[in-house]
């Protein structure tokens, strides 16, 4: 088997990966799309977890994030729209009405 | 036994049922209530007088209401003291409280406030009884506050003049300022003596040992505030301005019983005088002077009201040279019989003022002996007991005390016999002067005046005649001898005790000096006056603007207090220090949320980058403290 | 060093390439198809591992289904616009310091001597095929399906509400 420190480090640097991609680009969907990955290198770090205590809660948990994510983008996609068409431009430096 | 309790609670009743159903029950409720009340409170002195003779010379009855507060294991007890000193003074304030009383029906007739007025007069009989029967110089203080206020109400009786709210204001305030020394000197006395029962302190000062505060200390203290409430010298400015009130108010309070709360203070604590000498002696002077002074002023008088308020200033600062002089009995004596003719003078005035429909410019009447004689006659006894005529009741009481001014052995001098004297002289002269002018020259009157004028109503005219027969006939009583157990005479120096009887004469030609020189100079009516008046010009308006003491507390104290008060207090203090903290510190919150609230500005990946921050600070946290 | 072991390094260096690519690509269709390769790699990664049905699941739902969406979104959108053409904000230099440490942080509380290790379950290890993987699945942790469920309604729900409020507005 591969070794269980590798896979966490690349889980790692997947999140990180997608934290600064959410933090950096300004594209909306490029940014969401960044929040897929951060979810991705989740998914692996609990795989990697259910592997090594050979346990299946690590899996199942899998499965809930899959619903979740799915759910998300569902929802999410249809918010970045309409925000979109407010402003007529899927940047998010622009996205700035609730500044107080 | 409640029966001080209930002389003294008889003038409150008066006062609530007057001034909460008087408005709505008509004036006979009002007139039977405001009179009776002080009748009944008279009828029960004199049962308690009668208590007390039997119980013997310096015995007192003691009556404790209730506890008013007590601390740890002392306290101070509303309680009621009556002795002899205490029976004079309640005997004079209930009688000849009830001849005003039963007066002002008459000259309150027709005014708009009558109810407000008696329950105002019983209000003050209340707190003047509880002033003298208190046996605390705490009870006693709270009598002398309220009298100062019931004073306050009824100078501005009339409040809508703003000249007479005014004087009333002028009172108040003059007194305040009279009883911060009062206050000082009972702090003194509870601090050293650790009691304010009146006799307790007399026999603290008397006793083996001397207490922890200066007698003389205390005692000028305590004068102060006599010198407010018996408008002495500073704090005489009151007085005149005073009658702007009715004139039964100035005869009541300003007259027989108000402006004597200081004269039965010095009196009733006599045991720190006795051991005061410095302090006794600033009193005598100061009372001297102010009789000096004041009669000076009353010369050249020209309202009938003024003359006798002056003229009052005048025979209190007499009352206060015996005080000074250790003649304790002497003074109220002469509180005793200033009580009858002043009184009777005042109310005559006041039935003069009535009869002419309001005028009180003596340059303007005259002639009035036949037409309102009564009137007339009473005013001439009580002139005569004032200037010292024999053997009416002013004689004895003024002989008496110039006497020990000269020859008493606790301060006595010949400079203020001289001083007393002479104002006894100055008494006498512009008394006779007011009576000319008021009533025996030739009429001054105007037309509409001189058809107007009608002898006063049987209530105001029976008074005037009562109080004129005790004028005449009060002196009889010896009441420094009924008071000898209680304040003993000042020892008499030897050297001059042989020429006692020729101070006597001497004081009985100046009475009579006094009326010569006032029926020769005003018989014809002010032609004399004014060509003296021209003769002397400044003098004449020193007199007149009574000595600018008024200008010169305006200059002095009004106007730097004033300016205090509103460049600094007011523009420093409020506006800049504490209106700016305020302001300031609003600005502050203002300004740093408006800079805090930078850090929301609409953007996520800044909310993100934050959030961010806080994990990775709980991630090296959790890393450092495993 | 085994064939499975050079094929796991291998889709895992893909991934991260993938991982790279959507941060540094500037049309966001070539940002998508990044993401996509990533996250075949990662099922590749998963199958390796043995865990067939997370890696099924992985391609049919994530990749089949979301980034399908996702395309198709950004087919339907006119992406020339601001961010086109520039394509980071202005957190670039602090987000990448901060990506970093939160790596770095990560990293050393994972790797660091004297990390409490993983305990292995006890018991008989689980098979990750489809059929055992799911009569487990649905004997221990039905609750959780079921729960899983109620949430895609409220998906369902909201979806719908959003596209009400759009249609409102636009009148």
């Amino acid at each position: 088997m591969a070794d269980t420190q590798l896979l966490l480090g690349l889980s790692f640097a997947l999140f990180a990966l997608g934290l600064v991609g959410v933090m950096v680009r300004r594209n909306a969907l490029v940014m969401l799309m960044c929040m897929e990955l951060m979810l991705n290198a989740v998914i692996l770090a609990l795989v990697t977890f259910s592997l090594e205590t050979a346990t299946l809660s690590g899996a199942v948990l899998v499965f809930l994030i899959f619903v979740v994510a799915a759910a998300e983008i569902a929802i999410a996609i249809p918010i970045v729209l309409q925000l979109s068409r407010q402003r007529s431009s899927l940047d998010v430096e622009g996205y700035d009405r609730l500044k107080g | 036994m409640n029966l001080l309790t209930v002389i003294v609670l008889l003038p409150l009743a008066g006062f609530l049922l007057n001034g909460l159903l008087g408005g709505r029950l008509g004036r006979t409720f009002v007139s039977v209530v405001g009179c009776g009340l002080p009748i009944l409170a008279f009828l029960a002195t004199i049962k308690a007088v009668t208590i007390l003779q039997t119980a013997g010379p310096d015995a007192a009855l003691l009556e404790v209401a209730y506890r008013w507060a007590s601390f740890g294991d002392q306290g101070f007890d509303v309680a009621f003291y009556f002795d002899r000193l205490t029976a004079v003074m309640t005997l004079i304030i209930t009688g000849v409280g009830s001849l005003i009383h039963v007066y002002s029906t008459g000259y309150m007739k027709d005014d708009p406030g009558y109810a407000r007025y008696f329950a105002y007069l019983n209000l003050f009989l209340f707190f003047m009884l509880t002033l003298v029967l208190g046996r605390s110089l705490l009870v006693c203080f709270v009598g002398w506050e309220g009298v100062g206020l019931a004073s306050y109400l009824l100078i501005g009786f009339w409040f809508e003049d703003p000249a007479k709210a005014a004087a009333g204001k002028k009172a108040f305030i003059t007194n305040r300022v009279g009883d911060a020394g009062f206050l000082l000197g009972l702090f003194l006395l509870y601090w050293a003596l650790g009691t304010l029962n009146m006799d307790e302190i007399n026999a603290a000062f008397a006793g083996p040992v001397a207490p922890a505060v200066s007698a003389s200390l205390v005692g000028l203290l305590l004068f102060i505030g006599a010198t407010g409430k018996s408008a002495q010298i500073p704090l005489h400015v009151w007085l005149p301005d005073a009658m702007a009130g009715p004139t039964p108010v100035s005869a009541l309070i300003h007259a027989a019983t108000m402006v004597t709360a200081g004269v039965y203070l010095v009196a009733r604590l006599h045991g720190i005088y006795e051991h005061a000498p410095e302090a006794s002696q600033i009193v005598a002077v100061i009372g001297v002077l102010t009789a000096f002074f004041a009669a000076t002023i009353a010369l050249v008088q020209t309202d009938i009201k003024k003359v006798l308020a002056y003229s009052t200033v005048s025979q209190l600062g007499l009352m206060f040279l015996a005080l000074g002089v250790g003649a304790y009995g002497v003074a109220v004596f002469h509180v005793y019989t200033h009580a009858f003719f002043k009184a009777c003078l005042f109310l005559g005035a006041g039935s003069v003022i009535h009869a002419l429909g309001g005028e009180q410019d003596i340059r303007r009447m005259g002639g009035l002996w036949r037409r309102i004689p009564i009137t007339f006659g009473t005013f001439a006894v009580a002139t005569a007991a004032i200037a010292g005529i024999p053997p009416l009741a002013g004689f004895f009481s003024k002989d008496e005390i110039l006497w020990f001014a000269l020859a008493s052995e606790h301060g006595g001098s010949p400079f203020l016999w001289v001083l007393g004297s002479t104002a006894s002289l100055l008494t006498s002269f512009y008394m006779f002067r007011l009576l000319w002018l008021t009533f025996l020259t030739p009429s001054r009157m105007s037309h509409d005046t001189e058809h107007h004028v009608h002898e006063s109503p049987f209530s105001m005219t029976g008074v005037l005649v009562v109080l004129a027969l005790l004028s005449a006939i009060g002196g009889f009583f010896q009441l420094p001898h009924f008071l000898e157990p209680l304040l003993p005479m000042p020892a008499v120096s030897e050297s001059l005790e042989h020429y006692e009887h020729s101070f006597v004469f001497v004081a009985v030609a100046v009475a009579f000096l006094g009326l010569a020189t006032a029926a020769f100079m005003y018989r014809g009516g002010l032609a004399r006056g004014e060509a003296l008046a021209a003769r002397f010009p400044r003098l004449h308006r020193l007199l007149d603007g009574k000595y600018y003491v008024d200008e010169l507390y305006q200059a002095v104290l009004y106007r730097p207090l004033h300016w205090l008060s509103d460049r600094v207090f007011l523009g420093l203090g409020d506006r800049l220090l504490i209106d700016g903290s305020l302001h300031g510190l609003a600005a502050i919150t203002r300004r740093a949320s408006g800079r805090l609230s930078r850090i929301e500005n609409g953007q996520l990946q800044w909310y993100v980058a934050m959030a961010v921050i806080g994990v990775v600070g709980c991630l090296v946290w959790v890393w450092r403290n495993g | 060093m085994t064939i499975d072991q050079l094929l796991v390094y291998f889709f895992g260096a893909c991934a991260l390439l993938g991982g790279v690519l959507m941060l540094v690509a500037r049309h966001p269709m070539r940002v998508a198809l990044a993401l996509i390769s990533c996250m075949l790699s990662l099922a590749g990664i998963y199958a390796m591992l043995g865990v067939h049905v997370v890696a099924v699941f992985q391609v049919l739902i994530y990749v089949g289904a979301v980034m399908v969406f996702m395309v198709y979104v950004i087919m339907l959108l006119d992406v020339r616009d601001p961010s086109f053409l520039r394509r980071y904000g202005h957190l670039l230099v602090p987000a990448v310091v901060l990506g970093a440490l939160l790596a770095g942080a990560l990293g050393v509380s994972a790797i660091r001597v004297g990390a409490p290790a993983i305990q292995p379950g006890t018991g008989p290890a689980p098979s990750y095929l489809v059929q055992p993987f799911s009569v487990e699945f649905l004997r221990e942790y039905w609750l959780h399906f079921e729960l899983t469920s109620v949430l895609l309604v409220a998906a369902v729900v909201a979806a719908i509400a959003i596209i009400r409020s759009g249609r409102r507005s636009d009148g």
